[in-house]
């Protein structure tokens, strides 16, 4: 019996009809991942080669887009300011709610007020928030300032997201208001599978308190920590409403990050410029790159955690 | 599974496909299109300002139209609207009437927009102010109508400019004099300025060209990049100097890259502020939420001149104007409708009711408003100015080196030249 014969031979019959079955199956998922993801990517990429300004026909450029993006100061700006948004919120976001869930787990008088108080900001939409702490931060009617005026630090009080200095800070305390709930909650579900007789025997070998949170608790929530920070890496990257909505990137690129620019471009809606779509989408791909990157270290620290 | 066959299979597809052919076919879509043999017109605008006139005025307009009928769709604000618009141009069904913002003439060239000389003719035209029909004109067409024009000015507080005992100022240098006295007297805010998002510095950076210059049409050469015209022109850096020299003397308040309209606004109407740099759109704004003791006390001067005698050049413009769908299958029902609204009377009346400022000729003359009527007569006078940049890259590039600027990054000079190289790097994108 030759190769291929065998190779038929497999797949025919009653067993062929099984595969077919199996096929049908998941064609409504592959239709669905071709029309929704992989055509719209391979169109977003097809638009970054080309001169677009979302009407008209796109006139290719080949790699002028990219070659351009290397010469545009706004662009490195957002860049640069797109990952240190990202490496600040990550580190915060993931130790903050850390700390939060550990202190809440030790089973506190009051803990599950605690919980849902540091939980409720999170069912607050974001553009809301944003709004809020916008008005917070005013220089001159400012909630804050106005706290800082009464505790005797009135010379600390200015006009918070008009300085290029405080504006990212200002920026991601909010984030880190937001979003440290519901990091605390996936901490503290993830504090409920750990063996307590790990703490236990720690006990008995007189470990500290510290020790325990040191060599028990972080180890342990390995892989809870790595979706918590793929998370992050993944909202500091495609990192754009809050932003949007309390700054527009400003004062002078100060807080823009990629998505706000190439919002800008495509859409040209704060700025009342002309859109530039083909570029716009050169700077998405780049958006899509690191949020590919990730995704790798998604699996990377994944594979880690399963490997301890 | 052997139950299903391949003739299940395509008889399934087949009536799923009858049952989408059935559903595309009841519905219209979105675009425009008869109903009920009537001619639909859609209309997208962001211009709240005659949100409560429309339902009135489209139902007296159907009343005597009975084969055309109007759909009215106001955003109320440019972040929802420009997007939507963009959309719907990039989906290839563009609403027939259309707030074109600063795309009026790309989208005329490229043939979305119908050139309304044609439509309208010379003589209907010719009832809008010049400087209107000049910002939406390339290459002999003009691609949308004026619907409210705008200009800007010095709005002030009286009372707190008495009791820092300074007067209004004339020129720029009356201003830094009025700024020392007004925070030595009174500790506020001497002139409440916004320049976040950039392009509302703009309106108070672009008339200092006019200012400097004197020659009101090179602002539109910088931005069309026509006629040898260059954004690193000596007008330009002297404009850049003023603003950065207004900044630094504290004219304004701390950090106004990252001031906003409604902060600067709400400064002024809250009297922390003593003066207000800001359009003709104001009044109405601040009749409905500004204390009405202010509301009372408030007024409006020209902006201030270059120098002593000088003209007190104004930005101008209708930035709100209303553009004609080329690929409406009701274009004519649209401009029809269109020509109905600008009937002068009723044009007027829609102005006046709604507080705003006209685009025509006929209709100034007929403007009630105290405020409206003295802005206006700043214009009639042959002050204004352009302040809306249409070509392409110019707004962002302008308003990004602006910025830059007032922050101490750049030098005028440096600013001015980075505003035509990134205009030029913006032209290749």
């Amino acid at each position: 019996m030759s190769a291929s014969t065998a190779t038929v031979g497999r797949y025919s019959g009653p067993k062929l009809q099984r595969y077919l079955v199996g096929y049908l199956f998941i064609l409504p998922i592959v239709a669905f991942f071709l029309t929704f993801v992989l055509y719209p990517f391979a169109r977003s990429f097809y638009i970054s080669l080309t001169q677009w300004a979302g009407f008209g026909v796109p006139r290719f450029v080949g790699l002028m887009n990219y070659q351009n993006l290397l010469d545009d100061p706004i662009f490195w700006q957002s860049l640069r300011t797109t990952l240190v948004y990202t490496v600040v919120s990550t580190i915060l976001q993931t130790i903050l709610p850390l700390l939060l869930a550990v202190l809440l787990a030790a089973g506190w008088r009051g803990s599950v007020l605690f919980r849902t108080i540091f939980f409720m900001p999170q069912v607050v939409s974001l553009v809301v928030s944003g709004v809020l702490w916008q008005i917070m931060y005013d220089g001159n009617f400012g909630l804050i300032n106005e706290a800082l005026k009464g505790i005797g630090l009135g010379g600390l009080a200015h006009n918070w997201l008009a300085d290029p200095n405080t504006v990212l800070p200002a920026i991601l305390v909010v984030s880190l208001w937001q979003s440290a709930g519901f990091f605390m909650l996936i901490y503290f579900a993830g504090l409920q599978g750990i063996d307590q007789t790990l703490y236990e025997a720690a006990k008995v070998d007189g470990a500290t308190k510290l020790k325990e949170l040191w060599y028990i608790t972080v180890p342990m929530l390995r892989p809870v920590t790595a979706v918590v920070v793929t998370l992050n890496v993944l909202g500091g990257v495609k990192a754009f409403e809050l932003i949007f909505v309390m700054t527009g990137g400003g004062p002078n690129h100060a807080s823009e990050v990629l998505g706000t620019y190439l919002y800008g471009l495509a859409f040209g809606s704060t700025a009342g410029a002309i859109p530039v779509v083909g570029y716009a989408t050169a700077v998405s791909m780049v958006v899509f790159v690191l949020g590919m990157a990730a995704v790798f270290l998604q699996f990377w620290m994944t594979r880690r955690a399963r490997d301890v | 599974m052997s139950g299903i066959t391949r003739r299940d299979v395509l008889r399934a597809a087949g009536a799923t496909g009858l049952a989408l052919a059935t559903a595309a076919a009841c519905s219209d879509g979105g675009s425009s299109g008869s109903n009920g043999g009537k001619a639909k017109v859609r209309m997208w605008t962001w211009y709240g300002e005659q949100r409560e006139q429309w339902p009135a005025l489209i139902k007296e307009f159907e009343a005597s139209h009975t084969n055309i009928t109007i759909e009215n769709r106001i955003f109320g604000d440019t972040d929802a609207y420009l997007p939507a618009l963009q959309t719907s141009v990039t989906g290839g069904d563009p609403p027939d009437i259309y707030a074109p913002h600063v795309l009026a003439i790309e989208y005329g060239k490229a043939g979305i927009a119908l050139d309304l000389k044609e439509a309208f003719g010379e003589d209907f035209l010719k009832g809008f102010f010049p400087s209107t029909n000049d910002e939406y004109t390339d290459d002999g067409k003009q691609y949308a109508l004026g619907w409210m024009a705008q200009t800007f000015g010095m709005y002030y507080n009286p009372t707190l400019l008495d009791k820092a005992g300074v007067d209004v100022p004339e020129t720029w240098d009356d201003l830094i004099a009025a700024s020392k006295a007004i925070k030595e007297k009174t500790g506020l805010i001497p002139c409440s300025l916004s320049n976040n998002p950039g392009p509302t510095g703009l309106d108070f950076m672009l008339p200092l060209i006019t200012q400097a210059s004197d020659k009101p049409q090179l602002i539109l050469d910088l931005d069309a990049q026509r006629n040898g015209a260059k954004w690193s022109d000596k007008a330009v850096v002297e404009a850049l100097a003023k603003v950065k020299q207004l900044v630094d003397e504290e004219c304004f308040a701390p950090g106004i890259n990252g001031v906003t309209s409604e902060q600067a606004s709400t400064a002024f109407t809250n009297s922390k502020a003593t003066m207000y740099y800001s359009g003709s759109w104001e009044p109405q704004g601040f009749r409905t939420s500004a204390p009405k003791a202010f509301v009372d006390a408030y007024q409006v001067a020209e902006t201030p001149a270059w120098k002593q005698g000088g003209k007190h050049w104004c930005a101008n413009q209708a930035g709100a104007g209303l553009a004609v769908s080329a690929a409406s299958k009701n274009a004519e029902a649209a401009v029809e409708f269109l020509k109905w609204v600008y009937e002068p009377d009723r044009y007027s009346k829609i102005m006046n009711d709604s507080n705003s400022m006209p685009s025509t000729i006929a209709a100034a003359e007929q403007i009630s408003d105290p405020f409206m009527k003295k802005m206006t007569s700043w214009l009639t006078a042959g002050n204004g100015c352009g302040h809306i940049l249409f070509g392409k890259g110019s707004s962002d590039a302008a308003a990004g080196q602006l910025a830059a600027v007032i922050a101490g990054d750049k030098t005028p000079e440096e600013g001015a030249k980075g505003i035509q190289e990134a205009v030029e790097k913006a032209q290749a994108r």
